[in-house]
């Protein structure tokens, strides 16, 4: 069900501001969402103060300053610090991105550091994705391959192999790192986010209708065309806008509608 | 402890982006149009019951208040129109890298207010 407004113990307070104790050479304040699940409080937001001549350049360095310097308990994940893992995905100056991908000196005002959107939160900015990593389970993200007992004469032990061809048809869904800052981007994720597989999901679905090797194309694409799981899709195309690894997730789901529309 | 989770915040901290507006307003306008269209049904039935009823209809419509009404409605008209064929060519995934689709929406608010502009001012 649509619910436009945040429940009673998720609206957010004001918080702690933090102030850089010595006179910054270029201060920069970062806003950040806080909530520690071992009080009752609801979240706030803390305001910190560093000092951008003395911090790296991405706003992931910035966390680590605090983290490391001002306070401890500020809570994020974090891993590569460039791009490759999808740990540090949040919703930044307004917009989901990676924290290590986005550069402070992009924002010009405070910047404001949110978890991604309409997720429960275990801890600051550190969001609940135990149901986005079962909806990716649902798709059967890895091969599949036909039973061999009907065919004797096919080598179970022969190299699967692919031409070019059919390994370009992959390019633009393999280098998703699963950081789903496309997928809580998504208003209609938000409202359906129970029911509908959301982008992310939808371009790992995509990637493996796609693969040439794979021997279950009909019936993945059957497994989704559901009202629901694949058609919330509304090309809103929040999820392109937001794809930190610049990939087209809205132009995967129109491929797979497509698909269905003309395979099925 | 499971339960006390609390929502992150969504509508009220992301940005108002442009592909989420003009998605919003294919959804607004077409809300729009349909309640229009049971008005047009009503000025339809007041021609119907004749001249007395019908003259209720000239005194209104001669009203500014009607006449912004009348003017927003032929925006929605065209904006869905036009938004429509984009989401059109979408199905076929058509037009849909991120620098294509900002260009066809600006695209799509010129022709909505030239042709608004042009049912107004010129015809």
């Amino acid at each position: 069900m649509v619910e436009f407004s945040l429940p009673a113990n998720s609206k957010v307070t004001t918080g702690k501001l933090h102030m850089s104790k010595e006179i910054a050479e270029s201060p920069k304040k970062l806003v950040i969402y806080r909530w520690d699940p071992e009080d009752d409080k609801n979240p706030r937001l803390d305001t910190y103060e560093i000092d951008q001549s003395k911090c790296g350049p991405m706003v992931l360095d910035a966390l680590m300053k605090i983290k490391n310097e001002i306070d401890p308990t500020l809570t994020f994940r974090r891993s590569c610090r460039e791009g490759v893992c999808g740990s540090c995905a949040m919703n930044i100056d307004g917009v989901n991105t990676l924290a290590c991908l986005k550069s402070m000196s992009d924002v010009k005002n405070d910047i404001k550091i949110y978890p991604l959107p309409h997720m429960r939160v275990v801890k600051d900015l550190v969001p609940d994705l135990t149901k986005a990593y079962e909806q990716l389970a649902s798709i059967k993200p890895w091969l599949e391959r036909p039973k061999s007992n009907d065919n004797n004469s096919d080598n179970l032990n022969e190299e699967r192999k692919q031409s070019p061809k059919d390994r370009e048809k992959l390019d633009g869904k393999w280098e998703c790192v699963l950081c789903f800052c496309c997928t809580t981007s998504c208003p209609s994720y938000w409202w359906n986010g129970d029911e509908y597989l959301g982008p992310a999901v939808l371009l790992q679905a995509a990637r493996w209708v796609e693969d040439s090797r794979d021997a279950e194309r009909k019936k993945r694409l059957s497994a989704i065309n559901d009202s629901l799981k694949l058609y919330r899709c509304h090309s809103i195309m929040n999820c392109t806008r937001s794809c930190p690894k610049g990939l087209n997730p809205a132009k995967e789901i129109a491929g797979l509608k497509k698909a269905i529309v003309t395979e099925l | 402890m499971l339960d006390n989770r609390p929502l992150s915040p969504h509508l009220s901290i992301h940005k108002p982006v442009l592909t989420a507006l003009f998605s919003i307003s294919h959804r607004i306008t077409g809300i729009g149009l349909s309640i229009g269209s049971i008005l047009i049904s009503i000025w339809f039935l007041f021609i119907n019951l004749g001249p007395d009823y019908f003259s209720y209809f000239e005194i209104i419509s001669k009203s500014i208040f009607f006449k912004i009404i009348l003017i927003l409605w032929t925006v929605g008209i065209f904006y869905h129109l036009f938004n429509g064929c984009r989401k059109l060519y979408w199905s076929f995934g058509v037009g849909m890298e991120l620098s294509t689709v900002y260009i066809s929406g600006y695209v799509v608010l010129f022709l909505t207010f030239l042709s608004t502009f042009i049912v107004w001012a010129v015809l």
